[in-house]
């Protein structure tokens, strides 16, 4: 599913306006994590993150990992020093007032799947 | 060989991921594998988080060299008393704030030596910690089992029929979502998947500007070309050859009795192994190379017809017809600028036929009885991939007596049967004999300038010790599968489809007759 379709259904923030490309991207899997290491580890590359972390090393780490985007859940918000880099790393954030729980949920349900699934 | 250094302060979570950004770029300027720049991302940037996270500072340097990457981190403590322990998934002493963060959940490490080739970790409390780790950024280039090939790919063309897979006598071809690959480790440039491709997806490279006769207007070629028009005469096709601006042509068959020569006369007088094998098909060479690795020493040291012949025209600028990716291949290894002149017989054919039809048909010649080879008896003459299988295994059973040497060709009838030509190689050879010295010249053989060397095929991991773990999964994933050798995933054989799954080439869900729950267990 593209990414832009995702934020629609969703109903997601987009903080990261300017990083283009990605949104007729194909999202197929996901990944859900809050330690950096295991994101690192199992992040699938192409792939979208949920996760609770705003600060500057998950831009590092979903870059690494070659994520397309991530979703930030329980309403938490990056300051602007984060967005700025994911804007030059050409990662997409996007934030949702769901918890992560809810926000993977409705992925699974529009098809984005985990690594072994 | 290219060597970074990054200095990396302690707590400095901000600028964490720099260095192993910048290292990401260089490796993907030099053509690294992608799956190789990720895993060397991932364990530079965990390392680089422990320097941070846990120490007084340190330094981060790597060094790319012939394919891999080594990685050297050394901090300035304080030190990991209990090295194994840190090595566990888990254990970690990271301060808090590392964790509010999401770092310090015991992963680093072990996520260090899962996506490493080689991991080594020394430490002295109060002195520091040395992490050190390599990755491999090419494994089938960095392998002297990758060669050159000349085998072209139109992946347009391909209409999935997968003809290919079974064709292919190593296993190395591949159809995935209607596109052919190849795994050029154990592809052997012969030309059986050529054979098998009826809309052309699988081809021989050709020259990139076509047939264009360089200054000296010479034209090698093979006989079964000149031969292959039909009930045109050799004569004429050479005149018509000349016509297109090449005053010499010269054929390859010359150095073929040359080598047929040589090869009888090393089995009668050398220390060889018998039956010793002609070297005339560069693909079975390669297969002997690949597959039959004990054959080896039973190959005549004497280079194929193509290459001697290549060396008696020396400087010259000289356009090749070449009837299979192996010989190109082995013109190319000799002399790199071939390249811009290596023409398939289809373009010589093209040019050729129009200029042709445009004369008076020639009368069919009178076939002439052929000339006997000297000591024919002593020679065996085996073509066809299957045959020529058939005859390397009895070879190496030590099943195959009486016979002092073996001349194999991969090609079905011998380099006449070669499916880039276009006329049928009974009928080519046929015409060759009734022109007999139609279109002489004198041949030469020489000795090799490339020994020949057992290649590796299946290349698990280049650690044993990972290699024999793969090959447990191997086994496992082999056992998984249905046996079928169907064809289904795009591969061509259920082992190969394991073998593809262990590498990371494939998943176990492409095969159709696994359960889902089963495909994703894996």
């Amino acid at each position: 599913m593209k990414l832009e379709d995702i934020a629609r259904e969703l109903g997601l923030t987009e903080l990261t306006p300017k990083v283009t490309g990605n949104s007729e991207a194909d999202i197929e899997r996901g990944y859900a994590s809050d330690l950096l290491s295991d994101v690192l580890a199992h992040a699938p590359a192409g792939g979208v993150l949920v996760t609770l972390q705003v600060h500057l090393n998950v831009i590092a780490v979903a870059s690494h990992a070659e994520l397309a985007a991530v979703i930030f859940a329980g309403d938490r918000r990056p300051d602007d020093e984060v967005c700025g880099k994911a804007n030059a790393e050409g990662v997409s954030l996007f934030v949702s007032p769901a918890d992560t729980f809810d926000v993977v949920g409705r992925l699974y349900a529009l098809g984005v799947k985990g690594n072994h699934a | 060989m290219e060597h970074l250094t990054y200095d990396i302060r302690s707590g400095d979570f901000g600028g964490a991921g720099a260095a192993s950004r910048d290292l990401k770029q260089h490796l993907k300027r030099i053509g690294a594998e992608s799956d190789a720049v990720r895993r060397a991302m991932i364990t530079a940037y965990e390392a680089e988080m422990n320097v941070v996270i846990h120490t007084e500072g340190g330094r981060l340097e790597a060094t790319v060299s012939d394919g891999q990457l080594d990685v050297d981190v050394v901090d300035r403590g304080p030190g990991i008393p209990d090295v194994p322990q840190a090595m566990r998934e888990g254990f970690s002493t990271a301060s808090s704030e590392a964790r509010a963060l999401g770092f310090g959940a015991g992963m680093g490490l072990p996520n260090i030596e899962r996506n490493s080739d080689r991991l080594r970790v020394t430490s002295a409390v109060g002195d520091g910690t040395r992490v050190s780790f390599s990755i491999i950024l090419r494994p089938e280039a960095a392998d002297q089992g990758a060669r050159p090939s000349s085998l072209g790919i139109a992946a347009e063309l391909c209409r999935d029929c997968r003809h290919c897979l079974a064709a292919c006598p190593t296993a190395a071809v591949r159809v995935r979502e209607a596109q052919p690959s190849v795994l050029y480790h154990l592809c052997v440039d012969c030309t059986c998947c050529i054979a098998a491709c009826d809309p052309g997806a699988l081809t021989l490279l050709d020259a990139p500007d076509g047939l264009v006769p360089g200054a000296d207007g010479v034209l090698a070629v093979p006989p079964a070309l000149l031969a292959g028009f039909g009930d045109h005469a050799v004569d004429t096709v050479l005149e018509e050859l000349r016509g297109l601006g090449f005053a010499e042509v010269v054929s390859v068959h010359p150095y073929e009795d040359e080598l047929r020569r040589g090869v009888l006369d090393l089995a009668a007088t050398s220390a060889l192994p018998t039956p010793v094998i002609s070297s005339v098909c560069p693909a079975v060479v390669s297969l002997i190379e690949l597959k039959f690795p004990s054959l080896v020493p039973h190959l005549a040291p004497l280079a194929s017809p193509w290459e001697a012949l290549q060396r008696d025209l020396g400087e010259r600028d000289v356009t090749y017809v070449v009837s299979c990716p192996s010989q190109r291949t082995a013109l190319l290894a000799q002399q790199p600028t071939a390249q811009r002149r290596t023409v398939t017989p289809r373009l010589v054919r093209e040019a050729v036929l129009p200029r042709l039809a445009a004369r008076r048909r020639a009368a069919a010649g009178t076939p002439a009885p052929q000339p006997q080879a000297a000591g024919a008896d002593d020679l065996l003459v085996v073509t066809g991939v299957s045959h020529v299988l058939a005859v390397l295994e009895q070879i190496e059973d030590g099943r195959l007596t009486g016979v002092a040497s073996v001349e194999p060709f991969i090609c079905d009838g011998g380099c006449f049967g070669s499916p880039l030509l276009g006329e049928d190689a009974y009928v080519a050879a046929w015409r060759w004999a009734a022109a007999a010295g139609a279109a002489s010249g004198e041949g030469r053989s020489y000795e090799r300038a490339r020994p020949y060397r057992p290649r590796p095929g299946i290349r698990l991991d280049p650690d044993m010790a990972v290699a024999i773990r793969k090959l447990a999964e191997l086994d496992a994933e082999t056992k998984a599968l249905p046996g079928r050798d169907c064809g289904v995933c795009g591969a061509p054989t259920c082992a190969a489809l394991a073998e593809d799954i262990v590498m990371g080439r494939a998943v176990r869900a492409l095969c159709p007759y696994v359960t889902p729950e089963e495909g994703s267990a894996s």
